[in-house]
């Protein structure tokens, strides 16, 4: 057990840093990122394009290596973690939304919800799926393929495969990027409302202030290191 | 993991097969040629074990060259069961008048004959019907070249025939594989009163025995080697039956495998690039199955299922068509061999091609599963997901490794030619470094080369050099594929060369065979009396066969494969003073011409070294019967090209003086008229004469030649067509690329003619490129067969080498155009909005 869990905090990053090699010499993209988010609550990362916010989303899904410092997710320390232990933490404790969506195109809305509990084990796979994806207003698609669907839905399948492992973090990168207002905000409600009812914390990226002030904290990024932190207008 | 697997192939094989058309070509392609070789070799092979002792004429057969069974012989043999009797021999057959004449299989059959199998007869009768008196039968061949059928005569030697029936079929026929004319049945009564049957006369007596029941072929050889130790005869069970088509067919089916086995490689990477390409496709769907949580050996495992499950697929599809084969050309082949195919399913080689396609397809879809499985989930985060381009690792390397190898065990563990399968294999290896290094080194050049000025020149060089080209892959499956045209081109142009071309200008009109020794010196008078008749040289032969090499009996003795038919049953040996004008000597010496003494032997240089024998060592030579060993004394080189005698073996004078022989000549005649009439003269002076036409015999060689470039053409077109699929199965892959390409040049002001013009330029270097390396691969691959194995020599042919390399550039500007001209009639609109 880390310090993160010990304090309440479910993700814990310490100095963290990622350096990409190039040809003109190595590109520093986080350059010492320490941060602290406890359990159940909800953080929007915002930040100007290239500031580094995918990649401390990747970095907090264990999606790619950090260059220095450490990252503590439910008291695991990422670092000690071969690709399959992380693998196997993401299938436990993470769950993420996608600007575009990222379903399999060959699996239906069901098959796609249940992923992430069949690769488990678990027996329930298909019934759990199937009341994630009624709770996300989607019980009548069940066997549709994505490209049967519209984005909103698929986004809503998305948000039923993110939660439906009931993840201690829900990861969402810019959840209504790809989306028209009307069914941005009702995504947004749905995510909120779905990170309620699992008591998950979330980290989300947004552009779009209205959204990130729906979050306990804002957290800015800027050329790969926090600029500021402020408690958003509603939790 | 397994289960869960199969759970999400179930999942991917509901798409259909979008994304694997090209991969299912490519390998039913290949294992379709395989199987086919395979299963018409066996189905033939089956043709001839089935009839074995209809072939043979029973269960055993015991052979004699120029002599008859003595009584004390006849005894023995009918101890061990039913007997019957044949006798062969060449002759001459003369259309009544003696306008026509022709070379005649003369073969006397008694009235047990056949044992086994059924002669038929058009009209139908009995065999004492047809042979009674001076009745005969003949082959229609022989009806439709003379011009007769049954109710007219035909002369041979002394007796004039009456023609009664057509033989419409004669189980035994295959026995004797390659024959110059057509059948002539007839009593021994009427071989007897034809007075052929002189000293020396290249008769073959056979005896067939249905053996007695508990009598077994080992306990027959027991006795008689016990028994009649001095009976020379050749003793020949049914499973041995017409060797010389056996090793014929197999030899053919290997060769045309391993020219199928190339359309399979080709095929392979095809199959490779197939997997690529789809498994880019799938990229986004496995980095989102490893985002969930998905190890990378779930990827790869549920990817390589269904690669299996495709391959299975295209495997059965090959294997299909591979078993039909037999069916289709079972007929075909019936008319042009002595043998009935035996139609049916050949487990033997449809499962080597099944396995031959399994290893194949694992060979080529290890490195791209790898590499897709590999794909950073993190990509999901960004607009496009790259494939990867790291190092797979080592296991899928030692995964691919192991498949080539498996491939390569297959080969050559199936293969009846062991090292030629091995020397595949190491060229096929040399290929795959060849086209893939040149190909990376032209576009290493190109990178280096600097920016033409012209962009669209330097669009075709960038389409050929950018990272992803697909330019190494169609090099070598293009490349392999006109490898094998190329080779099988001046492989085809060489032997053509070698059989009609290489022909002296004063190449012998005529070979007379069966002239008796006391035939001999009128024989040359009245050749040399005939106007027209020139270059008369005449050389006694007698026949017998090799009994032991430094007193290691001939069938105990290691021999290199291509020596081994001076070995195998009777020979022709002659004895001269002189050296053979079409001969040098390489090695010891020439005995003088009054030599006497102990036997001197000289020998056919490349027979020696595939004895491992020399100058100084012994050999045993059986004439009927009786045993000479001789010294060899010298080692000729022969230039068997001038189509003068020669022989493998020529004695000093003195050792073979007394033996029975006969005399061959050779004569050169300025034209056909003066061919009747030394014909004519010959058949009324010399009726045991026989005269093979020299053109004749080239004429049937060609036959079979042409038979079997027929069918190395048709397997080498399959590789070709592997080579196709898989250009054309690139070209599509980078259509979505061109047609961008194409919109973006548009937009930029570029006519039509000038991005086709880029496209043109770039597909003709590629053609060229791959054009150029297959002219030398296929020539190395060329001369290697011909000097090699075939122990031919070799001569480039330009014509040859160009117009198959010709072809692959035609080829690859055609293919490339036709995939890219869809791209230029794009409206760039649409594809803008998408951009």
């Amino acid at each position: 057990m880390t310090d993160a869990s010990a304090n309440g905090a479910l993700l814990e990053l310490a100095g963290v840093q990622v350096s990409l090699p190039s040809t003109i010499g190595p590109v520093n993209i986080l350059r010492g990122i320490d941060l602290s988010i406890g359990r159940g609550e909800a953080v929007a990362v915002v930040g100007p394009s290239g500031a580094g916010k995918s990649t401390l989303m990747m970095v907090v899904a264990g999606l790619e290596r950090v260059s220095a410092g450490r990252i503590s997710l439910a008291g695991h320390e990422l670092s000690t973690l071969d690709e399959d232990g992380l693998a196997l933490l993401r299938r436990k404790h993470v769950g993420i939304v996608f600007q575009s969506f990222r379903l399999v195109p060959t699996m239906t809305a069901l098959e796609n919800v249940a992923v992430p509990l069949e690769l488990a084990g678990r027996d329930d796979a298909f019934d759990a799926a199937g009341e994630a994806l009624r709770s996300v207003g989607l019980g009548h698609r069940l066997e549709h393929y994505p490209d049967q669907l519209s984005g909103g839905e698929q986004q809503r399948v998305a948000i039923a495969r993110a939660v439906v492992a009931k993840p201690s973090l829900i990861l969402a990168d810019e959840p209504t990027g790809n989306l028209d207002g009307d069914t941005g905000h009702q995504i947004i409600e749905l995510l909120f409302e779905r990170r309620r009812a699992t008591g998950s914390t979330l980290m989300l990226i947004t552009h779009d202030p209205e959204l990130a002030n729906r979050a306990d904290r804002i957290i800015r990024l800027a050329d790969g290191k926090v600029v500021s932190e402020n408690v958003g207008a509603l939790a | 993991m397994l289960s869960l697997a199969l759970r999400f192939v179930r999942r991917e094989l509901r798409g259909g097969l979008k994304g694997f058309r090209l991969f299912l070509a490519c390998l039913a392609l290949g294992v379709g040629a395989i199987a086919a070789v395979g299963s018409v070799t066996a189905s033939l092979m089956a043709g001839l074990a089935g009839d074995a002792r209809a072939i043979l004429g029973g269960d055993v057969e015991v052979q004699l060259i120029q002599r008859d069974v003595t009584d004390g012989e006849r005894d023995f043999l009918a101890r061990f069961g039913r007997l019957s009797h044949v006798a062969e021999l060449r002759a001459m057959a003369v259309k009544p008048g003696g306008a026509d004449r022709t070379l005649v299989e003369l073969k006397a059959a008694d009235a047990a004959y056949p044992l086994i199998g059924t002669l038929a007869f058009e009209p139908e009768q009995s065999l004492s019907q047809v042979l009674a008196g001076r009745g005969a039968a003949i082959e229609p061949t022989l009806a439709s070249r003379l011009g007769i059928g049954p109710g007219d005569t035909l002369s041979v030697g002394d007796v004039t025939l009456e023609i009664r029936a057509l033989l419409s079929r004669e189980p035994d026929k295959a026995t004797g594989a390659f024959t110059f004319g057509p059948r002539v049945l007839v009593s021994f009564d009427t071989l007897q009163a034809t007075g052929l049957l002189l000293p020396g006369s290249l008769v073959r007596h056979e005896y067939r025995l249905m053996l007695a029941p508990g009598i077994t072929v080992p306990a027959l050889r027991e006795a008689a080697s016990a028994e009649q130790p001095q009976a020379g005869w050749r003793i020949r069970a049914f499973d041995e039956a017409a060797p010389g088509l056996r090793r014929f067919l197999e030899r053919i089916g290997q060769y045309l495998t391993l020219v199928g086995l190339t359309a399979l490689l080709v095929g392979g990477v095809g199959v490779g690039n197939a997997v690529r390409s789809y498994l880019d496709g799938k990229l986004p769907a496995i980095a989102t199955l490893k985002a969930l949580g998905a190890p990378a050996r779930l990827a790869f495992t549920t990817y390589l299922i269904l690669v299996l499950v495709m391959a299975t697929g295209g495997i059965l599809a090959g294997l299909a068509l591979g078993a039909i084969t037999p069916m289709i050309f079972g007929q075909a082949l019936a008319a042009v061999l002595p043998i009935q195919a035996k139609v049916g399913l050949y487990w033997q080689p449809l499962a080597v091609a099944a396995a031959c396609g399994l290893f194949t397809t694992l060979a080529f879809a290890f490195v791209p599963l790898a590499r897709a499985s590999q794909v950073a989930p993190g990509d999901l985060f960004r607009a496009q997901i790259s494939p990867p381009r790291r190092f797979p690792g080592w296991l899928p390397v030692i995964g691919t490794a192991a498949a080539f190898v498996a491939l390569s065990l297959l080969m050559v563990a199936t293969a009846q030619d062991r090292w030629l399968a091995l020397w595949f294999l190491l060229g096929s290896i040399g290929s795959v470094f060849l086209f893939y290094g040149t190909a990376t080194a032209i576009a290493a050049l190109a990178r280096r080369a600097g920016r033409p000025s012209r962009p669209l020149l330097r669009l075709a060089l960038a389409n050929l050099t950018r990272p992803g080209s697909p330019m190494g892959a169609l090099a070598l499956s293009l490349g392999l594929g006109l490898t094998v045209l190329v080779a099988v081109a001046l492989i085809e142009r060489n032997l053509d060369r070698q059989v009609n071309e290489r022909l002296p200008e004063r190449a012998p009109t005529f070979f007379f065979i069966d002239i008796q020794p006391d035939q001999a010196e009128a024989f040359d008078r009245l050749v040399t009396a005939t106007p027209g008749a020139s270059d008369l040289s005449r050389t006694p032969m007698i026949r017998g066969r090799v009994a032991s090499v430094n007193g290691v009996p001939a069938d105990q003795v290691k021999v290199e494969p291509g020596a081994a038919w001076a070995l195998r049953g009777d020979r022709g040996f002659s004895y001269a003073r002189q050296i053979p004008a079409n001969a040098r000597l390489v090695e010891g010496k020439w005995w003088p011409a009054d030599y006497s003494g102990p036997p001197l032997v000289s020998m056919d240089v490349n027979i020696a070294r595939g004895l491992g024998i020399g100058i100084g060592d012994r050999i045993g030579l059986n004439v009927l019967g009786r045993v000479i060993e001789a010294e060899i004394a010298s080692l000729r080189e022969i230039d068997w090209g001038t189509l003068s005698m020669n022989f493998t073996f020529i004695f000093a004078p003195g050792a073979l003086d007394r033996a029975p022989q006969t005399h061959l000549a050779t004569v050169h005649l300025a034209s056909a008229q003066e061919e009747g009439k030394l014909l004519a003269a010959l058949g009324k002076d010399f009726p045991n004469v026989s005269a093979v036409r020299v053109k004749d015999a080239i004429d049937a060689a060609n036959r079979i030649l042409e038979g079997i470039a027929f069918a190395v053409r048709v397997t080498a077109a399959v590789t070709l067509a592997a080579g196709t699929l898989v250009l054309a199965g690139a070209v599509a892959a980078g259509h979505r690329r061109r047609v961008k390409d194409a919109v973006v040049l548009k937009v930029l002001g570029a006519r039509r003619a000038e991005v086709l013009g880029a496209y043109l330029l770039e597909f003709g270097l590629l053609g060229l490129v791959i054009a150029a390396i297959a002219a030398v691969a296929g020539t190395v691959a060329g001369w290697a067969i011909l000097v090699f194995p075939m122990r031919s020599d070799f001569v480039f042919s330009l014509t040859a080498v160009a117009g198959s390399a010709s072809l692959s550039v035609v080829l690859t500007v055609l293919l490339g155009l036709i995939g890219t001209w869809h791209a230029l009639g794009q409206k760039a609109a649409p594809m803008l909005r998408d951009a």
